[in-house]
């Protein structure tokens, strides 16, 4: 067990180490600081996402609904409300937050594909409004004519709109904050409690848990964190896609996740780092980048169910 | 005094079929009752009336002296009936402490904390330990539970009954599918919880030789019927048992 | 004003068709093997381009017959290669197997067939309106509607009156059971994947002859597919069968009267009947959770 924590505590050091030096670096190996930016913004949605999957052992298969829904939040509010970051942000993950909220009241009771079932279809209708609602969401084209603001703190500014290192401390700030308050989550009484529905509903439920009204919360947490991801992902880009709504964005969080290891706590952001270097590399080597995915996926799930971070663990089962 | 547990005239039809017929029986506060029979006697369908996994066809159940018939199983738990499953029910993955914590949590309503003050994390520890050590599982704490014996595994599945603080056990065939060895470490168990902490315990068996040194008081039944009641002794001496239950090759 | 009625009825006649189509054989394959097939759009767009490849050689009433046979024979492939590992697992690898596997059929089709649309010849005597009063009313959509009505008819005579079928509709009732009766039951999800990718190349040559082909073509039927099956109530085929018929009809009457929500009406039956009625309109309780 000590051997387990000290493990667990190197791992922890090491990531944030790594995180913390990205600048200096990543260039050495050709990439840039915005690529990081964006391991760090998947890594988090896949993280959060990773709540329901690894540690509730709940199937949703629509979270780009609420990563989305982030983004068009953040992007709305900067453009037609206030040029302030930090208030975009808020706007972003309170819509997708309580949009899942709202969603979760109608699928606490359907369990395994069927439950996957639904959460695709509620994550149609956040891509089907966001694609036809033209004038206000910029539709297929996605929403353009905003752009993230400086931080103002009175005293002094600090300028993420155009430095880009500043900008990847920004991001890794507030995700280190997100990921710090999901592992608080994950060590109190209520975290356990989504274990014991992982591990047991049945047994769960005979303690007296009352097993719907935590798999509903657990849900907009989850949904709750992966809006705040999707409102980074509309500052990284100063821009929002409706793509970034679809179910083949919702495939390519659980892929990040089960990619990295499902069953650790840094699993999902492991995966974040293979998914965005993959996708980089891929599309600019060959025209044929789905049938690449695609091959990657189906090898993933037949040959390393359990991830990269799962081969290290003992004990685990898929 | 009000008996523990009192069953009066419980009837379980399934359509035409009549699974459990007309079977009554009073446990006292700290006695241990053993319900036995042979394979098919119905024994299953009348455990489950007690839990509360459906309500009788006819009849009451009443727990201290309160008709709990419409009572579901979960709400059954809150009202102090511990249970344990015939396949063992427990948190594999999680250690045997987290398996123990997450009972004490939800039994004394923390679940839906986020946080914890240093007096509530002392009141969970000390529970959990409680537990730990009735079930002697504290030097194994730190275990996962999958990881564990066949023995281990229903122990600590009893020590998170426990950490409900139950007023009454309910174990269904605790030693169902165990070797000698760990059906002795599994009795010791429940015979020290009946002993020395002085639980009231109901355990339904069919392997005889656990139930005649274990309990105060046994019920027999067979096809759906109670066939006798009494002491280990006297079912012992019974031909009517005799005839229907220990003749037959189990 | 008649005439946009019944144009829009009877496209949304066909338009539900497909959906039916499609969405009986996702639904027998959820059913029986609790795998949700994102790649089922993907076996139409196969079924469409076999058809395409064998009409100079067999005409259109031969790829009518053989395209949805390879389609067929390509599913059980699928299935014995790839899917069948996963059956005992956590479904979200399923999900992610299928959802991998449609994304490298759609970059083979367009490999083969190129990203361009292609159209499917039909014959002549079907492209002749059916009067001149109803001229988009072609012999085409009435043939298809007909071809739908007869292969959900030999689908539901199939279930009830072959060993195969029967065992299929018990193995999605109880699976244990069947298997403990001595059911090889790893052999009955193949032929039922089979089946269903059946349907899938039939929906695709008739697609394919409305509308062309290109590689994504199924990606716009699997969405209203999911939610035909939602709607109809998750376990039943013959709820499948009236989701698909009410949410096609439904956006196409839609269409008539508020063009702009033809689409949205889908979801907002979905929603209905999860407030309403959770477990679909002729879902069985104990399937759902």
């Amino acid at each position: 067990m000590n051997a387990l924590l000290r493990h667990k505590y190197a791992t922890t050091a090491i990531i944030w180490a790594l995180l913390l030096t990205v600048p200096a670096w990543l260039p050495v190996f050709g990439g840039y600081t915005a690529l990081a930016g964006r391991v760090l913004v998947f890594g988090l949605a896949a993280m959060s996402f990773n709540l329901l999957l690894g540690f509730t052992g709940i199937m949703s298969f629509g979270h780009a609904a609420y990563f989305g829904l982030g983004a068009y939040g953040c992007g709305l509010f900067l453009k037609y409300v206030s040029a302030s970051t930090p208030l975009a942000m808020l706007a972003g993950t309170l819509l997708g937050g309580i949009a899942g909220t709202l969603f979760g009241l109608l699928l606490v009771r359907r369990r395994g594909v069927y439950f996957a079932m639904v959460t695709i279809a509620f994550g149609q209708v956040c891509f089907y409004i966001a694609y036809k609602w033209d004038d206000f969401t910029g539709g297929y084209d996605g929403l353009r004519g905003f752009a993230r603001a400086a931080l103002d703190f009175g005293a002094f500014k600090i300028d993420i709109a155009n430095n880009s290192t500043a900008f990847y401390f920004f991001i890794l700030a507030v995700f280190g904050g997100a990921a710090v308050l999901q592992a608080l989550l994950l060590k109190s009484p209520f975290g356990r409690s989504m274990l014991a529905i992982r591990e047991n509903e049945r047994r769960a439920r005979f303690l007296g848990l009352p097993i719907e009204k935590h798999i509903w919360l657990s849900f907009s947490i989850s949904c709750f964190f992966t809006a705040l991801a999707g409102s980074l992902y509309a500052l990284l880009n100063n821009f929002a896609d409706p793509l970034g709504l679809n179910y083949i964005m919702s495939g390519n969080i659980v892929m990040i996740t089960v990619m990295g290891g499902m069953r650790a706590f840094w699993g999902p952001l492991i995966g974040a780092v293979l998914f965005v270097a993959l996708q980089d590399y891929v599309s600019s080597m060959t025209t044929n980048w789905m049938f690449f995915v695609g091959l990657t996926f189906v090898c993933v799930v037949l040959f390393f169910p359990r991830g990269l971070m799962g081969m290290f663990q003992k004990g685990a089962r898929t | 005094m009000t008996p523990k547990l009192e069953i009066r005239g419980a009837t379980k039809a399934f359509g035409s079929l009549i699974a459990v017929s007309d079977v009554s029986m009073t446990v006292q506060s700290g006695e241990l009752r053993a319900v036995i029979g042979p394979n098919g006697a119905g024994k299953t369908t009348y455990f489950n009336l007690i839990t509360g996994f459906f309500p009788p066809t006819s009849g009451e159940i009443l727990l201290d002296g309160q008709n709990i018939n419409r009572v579901p199983a979960a709400g059954r738990v809150k009202l102090g009936m511990g249970r344990t499953f015939q396949i063992t029910e427990i948190f594999p993955e999680l250690t045997v402490r987290e398996n123990a914590r997450i009972a004490v949590e939800t039994g004394q309503g923390y679940s839906l904390r986020f946080w914890l003050n240093a007096g509530d994390r002392k009141r969970i520890d000390d529970a959990c330990d409680e537990v730990l050590e009735m079930a002697r599982l504290t030097a194994k704490a730190d275990r996962l539970v999958g990881e564990l014996s066949h023995g281990d595994q229903r122990a600590a599945e009893i020590a998170m009954a426990l950490a409900l603080k139950p007023s009454l056990l309910l174990l269904d065939e605790p030693t169902a599918g165990m070797g000698d060895e760990e059906t002795y470490q599994v009795t010791g168990l429940i015979r020290r919880l009946h002993r020395d902490s002085k639980y009231t315990i109901v355990l339904i068996e069919h392997d005889m030789r656990v139930v005649f040194h274990l309990a105060d008081r046994i019920s027999v039944l067979a096809e759906g019927k109670l066939l006798a009641e009494g002491t280990p002794e006297q079912i012992a001496a019974n031909e009517v048992v005799q005839n229907a239950y220990l003749g037959k090759a189990e | 004003m008649f005439q946009v009625v019944m144009f829009n009825l009877t496209n949304g006649l066909i338009v539900g068709a497909f959906y039916v189509l499609m969405a009986l054989g996702l639904s027998m394959i959820i059913n029986l093997s609790n795998v949700v097939n994102f790649a089922h759009g993907n076996f139409l767009a196969l079924g469409g381009y076999f058809a395409f490849m064998l009409t100079p050689y067999v005409g259109f009433w031969g790829a009518l017959l053989i395209s949805p046979l390879l389609t067929a024979v390509v599913g059980y492939a699928i299935e014995q290669i790839l899917i069948k590992h996963v059956y005992a697992r956590n479904h979200i690898y399923s999900l992610l197997l299928t959802f991998g596997l449609g994304f490298i059929l759609q970059d083979v089709c367009r490999f083969f067939w190129g990203p361009s649309p292609l159209p499917l010849g039909i014959p002549d005597s079907l492209s002749t309106p059916i009067t001149a009063d109803l001229f988009f009313i072609t012999w085409y959509r009435v043939f298809m509607v007909a071809v739908v009505i007869v292969a959900v008819t030999g689908l539901f005579a199939f279930l009830r009156y072959t060993r195969v079928g029967m065992r299929i509709r018990a193995g999605t009732l109880d699976l244990d059971t069947v298997s403990a009766l001595g059911v090889n039951v790893a052999a009955l999800r193949s032929y039922n994947f089979a089946v269903g990718s059946y349907l899938a190349g039939l929906a695709g040559v008739l697609a394919a002859g409305q509308i062309g082909l290109n590689p994504n073509m199924g990606d716009d039927l699997i969405m209203p597919s999911f939610i035909a099956i939602i709607v109809g109530g998750v376990g039943s085929l013959t709820g499948t069968l009236l989701g698909g018929l009410l949410i096609g009809v439904a956006a196409a009457l839609t269409t008539v009267f508020y063009p702009a929500a033809s689409e949205a009406v889908i979801y907002v039956i979905m929603a209905v009947v999860l407030l309403l009625r959770p477990r679909g309109l002729l879902g069985e309780e104990g399937m759902l959770s």
